[in-house]
């Protein structure tokens, strides 16, 4: 077993997460599935901005001997080695078949995911690209969105694969955990990348995880076993939002009172005195 | 970034490869013809590691199906393919290019080779395949192009040897570029030559683990995985590069090695003087 001390310093950085989900990124998912799966202590941050994160790209995971790690199956590789291993009683058949569905997933499955969220013009303008320019800070958000569809664009182009949902089929045939009743790093992946439901054993597949490993996502972030400190993550947002709140709010009032002072509503409260003193003055002769 | 997302959604669109083939096809089902041509690069002097692989596995799948075909070697093959990867065939008046859409073509054909199959293995099958492309093909290009040694004294020179200077300085330069963006694309551009070998180990080791002690990977008759795995596995064993490495990789595993053999012995003795290692004339002799 390695010293729970040299996990507890290994920090993930995600995005954040929507829509019932730990992270709306499909890596990011892989990877916080698989650390639950295999009981990982990490400390989560989620953030909306990728420049915040050690390696520039969201998910990465910061060890503190080995640098920082950003693909996902790397990720998955070092928690392997320092002992957090989701595959234990998986036979060496059963881990093969693992590797090969993984590549299966990743070459089918993944440009369908990446085109639906990044490339169809209607999902990206009203979903992808107004949550990612929601959440990330002031001068990123005019740019942010346009250069990860760059990205996507740029990677679908070269790694592209016809068939695009007849994979979905394929695995169809695996209900429930493919192997077993513990989960494998292979369902980790497939979760991640099938969070957008399209068949029903698939979606079932989904839903089981999610109430078994993520019973209540976002706003308490994880239970038990993932000591990360989600109030560490959403702290990390509070200053910001707070300090956005409060300015608005000075602004506003700063904008009243000088409005209020050039108008002259406080100097009509002067001429309302000397109103007040006239009257009594011009009563006083009558009477 | 909306004509690019158009453009990109008509090529997807149009490129629908293996279905508009069939299509067309099932409106004139013709028997095989005796003259049909599988094109590849210049044997001795320009095809690549990973064409070579590629198209061992194509002429191995055809030999299992008795389909007669005629290798035919150009040095502009690449330009010739309608997808621009070879090898291709070109069969009646239809001009198909890689393994996946050959197998549909033939299937089409009603020349299948996985029709035994129950929908599970059918799946496992897939996955399996897409390991091999995922890994073994990338590894390939990986090392022609990547490492800096062989694509200096091996790669380029193959790869431009039929054209005169300046032509070939371009064409070779333009592909190993080409190359590298997909490395990057699918995140291998940070991997170092170590790594990669050991990918292929991992490889190696699951196309081991899942063929076990049987003669073909879905036990009794070969199927377009054993045609593919032979083919790079073949290839890899008979090619001399800088390093033997990668040949190593592979002989450590006794089964693989005689899963080789096997189908060497049965589908190509008759093209072929000598055994195994160097007398395949099939197999290049780089370096």
């Amino acid at each position: 077993m390695a010293a729970p001390s040299q996990m507890a310093t290994s920090q993930l950085y995600c995005w954040e997460g929507d829509w019932d989900l730990p992270s709306v990124d499909n890596e990011c998912l892989i990877v916080l599935a698989y650390a639950k799966f295999a009981g990982a202590p990490l400390k989560l941050h989620k953030i909306g901005n990728p420049w915040r994160s050690p390696t520039g790209s969201l998910p990465a995971l910061k060890t503190r001997k080995n640098g920082s790690l950003s693909q996902p199956s790397d990720i998955i590789i070092h928690l392997r080695k320092q002992k957090y291993n989701a595959d234990f009683d998986l036979s060496a058949k059963e881990e093969a078949d693992t590797l090969a569905f993984i590549s299966l997933l990743e070459e089918k499955l993944m440009p369908a995911l990446v085109y639906t969220r990044w490339i169809d013009p209607k999902n990206y303008v009203e979903v992808t690209r107004r949550w990612h320019a929601k959440h990330a800070p002031f001068p990123l958000n005019f740019f942010l969105p346009g250069s990860i569809q760059r990205q996507q664009l740029e990677r679908l182009r070269l790694v592209r694969g016809d068939e695009e949902l007849t994979a979905g089929e394929e695995l169809e045939l695996y209900c429930d955990f493919f192997f077993g009743d513990s989960p494998s790093p292979l369902d980790s992946f497939v979760f991640g990348y099938l969070h957008l439901k399209s068949l029903d054993n698939l979606s079932h597949f989904c839903s089981n995880i999610l109430a078994l490993y993520f019973p209540s996502e976002g706003r308490e972030g994880f239970s038990r076993k993932v000591s990360s400190q989600p109030e560490g993550g959403d702290a990390d947002n509070e200053p910001g939002k707070r300090r956005k709140q409060l300015l608005s709010v000075l602004v506003a009032l700063g904008a009243m009172l000088s409005y209020a002072l050039l108008t002259g509503i406080v100097a009509i409260q002067h001429v309302k005195q000397e109103d007040v003193g006239c009257k009594d003055e011009d009563r006083t002769p009558v009477a | 970034m909306s004509l690019a997302a158009e453009a990109f959604v008509s090529q997807i669109a149009g490129c629908r490869g293996p279905e508009r083939t069939i299509s067309r096809i099932k409106q004139s089902a013709e028997p095989w013809p005796e003259n049909a041509t599988l094109y590849q690069p210049l044997r001795e002097d320009q095809i690549l590691l990973s064409d070579c692989a590629s198209s061992l596995a194509v002429q191995a799948y055809l030999r299992m199906c008795n389909l007669p075909v005629h290798v035919s070697c150009r040095s502009n093959a690449e330009y010739m393919s309608p997808s621009g990867k070879v090898p291709f065939v070109h069969v009646g008046n239809q001009v198909v290019s890689e393994l996946g859409p050959i197998v549909q073509f033939t299937k089409a054909k009603g020349h299948s080779l996985s029709d035994g199959l129950d929908d599970v293995q059918r799946a496992e099958m897939k996955a399996y395949m897409e390991l091999v492309n995922n890994m073994l093909l990338t590894a390939e290009l990986y090392i022609q192009w990547c490492d800096d040694t062989t694509a200096t004294e091996i790669s380029r020179p193959r790869y431009s040897s039929p054209y005169s200077w300046p032509l070939n300085q371009i064409l070779a330069y333009q592909k190993q570029w080409e190359v590298r963006r997909k490395m990057n694309a699918i995140g291998w551009a940070g991997k170092s030559l170590e790594q990669v070998y050991e990918d292929v180990s991992q490889c190696c080791q699951a196309l081991s683990q899942r063929l076990g002690t049987q003669p073909y990977f879905f036990n009794k008759q070969p199927t377009e995985l054993d045609a593919l795995v032979f083919g790079h596995l073949f290839t890899i064993l008979t090619t001399r590069l800088t390093s033997d490495e990668l040949g190593e990789k592979i002989k450590s595993y006794s089964n693989l090695l005689a899963f080789c053999r096997r189908i060497e012995q049965s589908y190509f003795e008759d093209s072929q003087a000598g055994s195994s290692s160097r007398g395949y004339s099939k197999g290049p002799s780089l370096f």
